[in-house]
């Protein structure tokens, strides 16, 4: 569309500016022409001038030695004025052959002034006279003569040029009017192709915008938009998914948020009596004379017991976290307690000389981690069920990296890289959900858990995986926390 | 009534003052200055040229100098071209010229007859400011003397000339022959020198005569007439073309005119004026510097003061 936006104003620059220079150069042709018709009018003029000016020194010649003869300053007047003439003539041409012709045409005027200046001067018998004389009568003629084939060449070719000048001038006249009457209408055909153009892909959005708006989120720009409109209309269409894929999340979410409240009230209500029960079975346990079998029935009772107790605390901290209790906090020094604590379940029950995964635990702390303010309990909560993960994702044998970094924008990053088997990327979307577990005896709070926990502190977390190859968790932590408007 | 008589005095008295008065202001203005509301205009001066060359070339030649003196004396001058020699003496009365350049004959014939007063005159690039005439003929022709020249046509220039008319006249006085009209089968005046030259290379004439600086001019851009004419006599050097004024032309502007003429040489101007007239400067001239020309009339047997010089 820019493209084609500014194509079509380069098409109008060079439409006015193109218009503008032809106009201005056939009005400067059309003044040159008529300068060439008026100078040709000149030249006839001064050549029919010349021809006249010849012919009345002929008459001064007749005339002399009638009684209507004129003085003799009259006559030089006359003859030096036939001269003048001749030059302004010669000075005009700069055409080789014309200017020979011309020149030539200047020697025979001054052969013919020599002549006359002769016949005035000369004293000698009327033979002699009459001679002289009509040697220059006859020289005057031929100059007059050669004037009129002059004139006559000259005006046949000056004819052509005025013709020429003149058809010169109608073509242009012809082009004007047709650039006049054809330019605006080409500007208004450019006009309505852009305004169409534009107007179409316009409409088109804005009837998907009014059908998303009347809830059809499913309704997507079916039509090819021209230019950037295809761009606009896919990230229109784009739009549209994701606002339904929130919907669905939200109201997943909503869901979930009720069903954890359910579960958190049924689990404060069944915790009660479920200690009761607990401890009931463990002094029964104890008191009684039991047969082994019996007394492992007994055990498995108050193991299941433990483990409902253990879901119905995740599903308390899940649905009613605690509130952070804020403090300065080194995190290299918590992750190093963390990492501590975690190996503990490497350790074999059976021989605690031995590991039952041989892992390699790589620190990557940077030394310009600043301390942060958090909560050190539910903060090492997360470290600690991350690392657990890590553990459990890793089959046998593998690195468990944890890395630290100072953000440009007051935060830290602490990512924890496993090796393991890694996750798909429809359980990687999953992974946050509660009660979502890819465990055998998973609860499925573990993560949602920490997600919340990270949340409480202003930060987020965020997970990459490639099957086969490993996870990697991040955790974004601001340096200072904004509690009810106090920085801690 | 004697009121009447009284007022009718005054008026008298009055109208004779004015009349004093305009008459008094005509005699004190020079002939040629008008003075009108009291701005002078410049004066007017009308300059007569002889026809050495055809009357348009000797116009055009004197034009720059005409236009250079009229800047320097501060007066209008106008030429006034003459198609005969002899017109000078004439027209110098009758059309009312102040000046002239006259030939070194028509000068001396000014001299006598109108008492013309001799200004300056030119020296010419090679140095000199005389000049002489010339009788040629074509190389071919076969006339070496004047018993050749019997029956043959000749072409003079003109009867107030030195060159084109003294020294054939002299010459045929020289040589015995009496009367030139029955000598040669044709006699007739060229009007300018260079005609007479021009006549006799084409064949329209047998014999001329013209004097020697047209002669050397012309074959400048004609060499022809120095490969085919053959000059059989010269006469004594003479004044070169001088301007001579009217003997009462006012002492300030003749002053003015011969200063300008005289002091040409020492500005730019002026040097570019001379060098396409022809001249190196002009020198001054009195008439005393006509004596040879008085002497060759004298030798020949004209008297100036009575001499005709109408051509027939």
């Amino acid at each position: 569309m820019k493209k084609k936006v500014f194509i079509a104003l380069l098409i109008l620059v060079f439409c006015f500016s193109g218009g503008g220079m032809y106009i201005a150069r056939s009005i400067e042709e059309v003044i040159t022409n008529l300068e060439n018709v008026i100078t040709l009018h000149q030249v006839e003029f001064l050549r029919k001038d010349l021809q006249n000016k010849i012919k009345v020194v002929q008459t001064d010649l007749l005339l002399k030695d009638s009684p209507h003869a004129l003085h003799i300053d009259p006559f030089i007047a006359h003859v030096e004025e036939m001269e003048t003439a001749s030059h302004v003539c010669s000075n005009c041409h700069h055409n080789e052959e014309v200017s020979q012709r011309l020149n030539h045409f200047q020697q025979q005027i001054d052969s013919y002034v020599k002549k006359l200046s002769r016949v005035y001067t000369i004293r000698a018998n009327k033979e002699r006279l009459t001679e002289e004389k009509n040697a220059a009568f006859s020289m005057g003629e031929e100059t007059l003569a050669e004037v009129e084939k002059i004139v006559i060449t000259s005006s046949e070719k000056i004819s052509k040029r005025i013709t020429l000048a003149r058809n010169s001038i109608a073509e242009t006249e012809h082009l004007l009017f047709f650039l006049i009457t054809a330019g605006p209408l080409l500007l208004i055909l450019i006009a309505y192709f852009f305004l169409r153009h534009f107007t179409n892909s316009v409409d088109a959005l804005l009837d998907a915008t009014r059908k998303i708006q009347q809830g059809d989120l499913r309704y997507r720009v079916q039509e090819e938009l021209p230019d950037e409109f295809q761009v606009l209309s896919k990230a229109f269409n784009d739009m549209a998914s994701s606002l339904k894929d929130q919907c669905q999340r939200m109201q997943q979410t909503e869901r979930l948020a009720v069903v954890g409240e359910l579960a958190a009230g049924l689990a404060h209500e069944v915790k009660n009596p479920l200690a009761g029960i607990k401890v009931s079975i463990e002094v029964l346990a104890s008191e009684l004379t039991l047969e082994q079998e019996d007394r492992e029935v007994f055990l498995r009772i108050i193991n299941e017991i433990y483990r409902i107790e253990t879901l119905l605390k995740s599903l308390l901290s899940y649905a009613r976290p605690p509130e952070p209790e804020t403090a300065p906090l080194d995190l290299h020094e918590l992750l190093d307690l963390t990492i501590k604590s975690s190996s503990y379940s490497l350790i074999n029950p059976a021989n605690t000389a031995k590991m039952t995964k041989e892992i390699e635990i790589v620190k990557d702390f940077s030394p310009e981690l600043p301390p942060i303010t958090a909560d050190r309990g539910l903060i090492q909560q997360v470290f600690l069920n991350l690392m657990l993960n890590a553990i459990d994702a890793i089959p046998a044998k593998g690195t468990i990296t944890i890395t630290t970094q100072k953000e440009s924008n007051h935060t830290v990053q602490i990512s924890i890289t496993d090796t393991g088997k890694g996750m798909n990327p429809e359980n990687l979307s999953k992974i946050f959900n509660p009660f979502f577990t890819t465990k055998p005896k998973g609860t499925g709070l573990g993560l949602a858990i920490c997600k919340r926990l990270i949340e409480l502190h202003n930060g987020s977390i965020h997970v990459s995986s490639t099957p086969g190859e490993g996870t990697t968790f991040y955790i974004t932590l601001p340096e200072k926390q904004q509690i009810q408007g106090i920085t801690q | 009534m004697p009121g009447k008589s009284y007022q009718n005095s005054i008026i008298l008295f009055a109208l004779c003052l004015f009349f004093l008065f305009v008459t008094g202001c005509g005699e004190q203005q020079d002939s040629k200055t008008s003075n009108v509301s009291g701005k002078t205009h410049p004066e007017q001066l009308k300059i007569g040229l002889i026809t050495e060359h055809d009357i348009f070339s000797q116009k055009k030649r004197y034009e720059p100098l005409a236009a250079y003196l009229s800047r320097k004396i501060e007066a209008n001058i106008e030429l006034s071209i003459l198609s005969r020699y002899g017109n000078v003496i004439d027209n110098f009365v009758s059309n009312g010229l102040d000046a002239a350049f006259f030939g070194s004959f028509t000068g001396a014939l000014a001299i006598r007859k109108l008492a013309v007063q001799p200004l300056a005159r030119p020296e010419y690039l090679d140095g000199t400011s005389t000049y002489y005439g010339m009788i040629f003929v074509r190389k071919d022709s076969g006339i070496h003397n004047a018993a050749d020249m019997r029956g043959k046509r000749f072409a003079f220039v003109d009867k107030a000339t030195t060159a084109g008319w003294l020294l054939p006249m002299h010459y045929f006085k020289e040589n015995g022959i009496e009367d030139y009209q029955t000598y040669f089968s044709e006699n007739y005046f060229t009007g300018t020198h260079e005609d007479a030259i021009y006549d006799v290379l084409n064949g329209k004439a047998d014999i001329g005569a013209a004097k020697n600086t047209v002669f050397s001019r012309v074959a400048q851009t004609d060499s022809k007439v120095e490969e085919q004419l053959q000059i059989l006599a010269t006469s004594p050097e003479v004044p070169a073309n001088a301007l001579a004024v009217r003997k009462d032309l006012g002492e300030s502007l003749k002053l003015k005119l011969k200063n300008a003429l005289l002091q040409m040489d020492q500005d730019v101007e002026g040097r570019q004026v001379l060098h396409e007239f022809g001249a190196k400067r002009f020198i001054p001239t009195t008439e005393n510097d006509y004596a040879p020309v008085f002497d060759y009339a004298n030798k020949i047997g004209l008297d100036l003061a009575t001499y005709d010089y109408n051509n027939e």
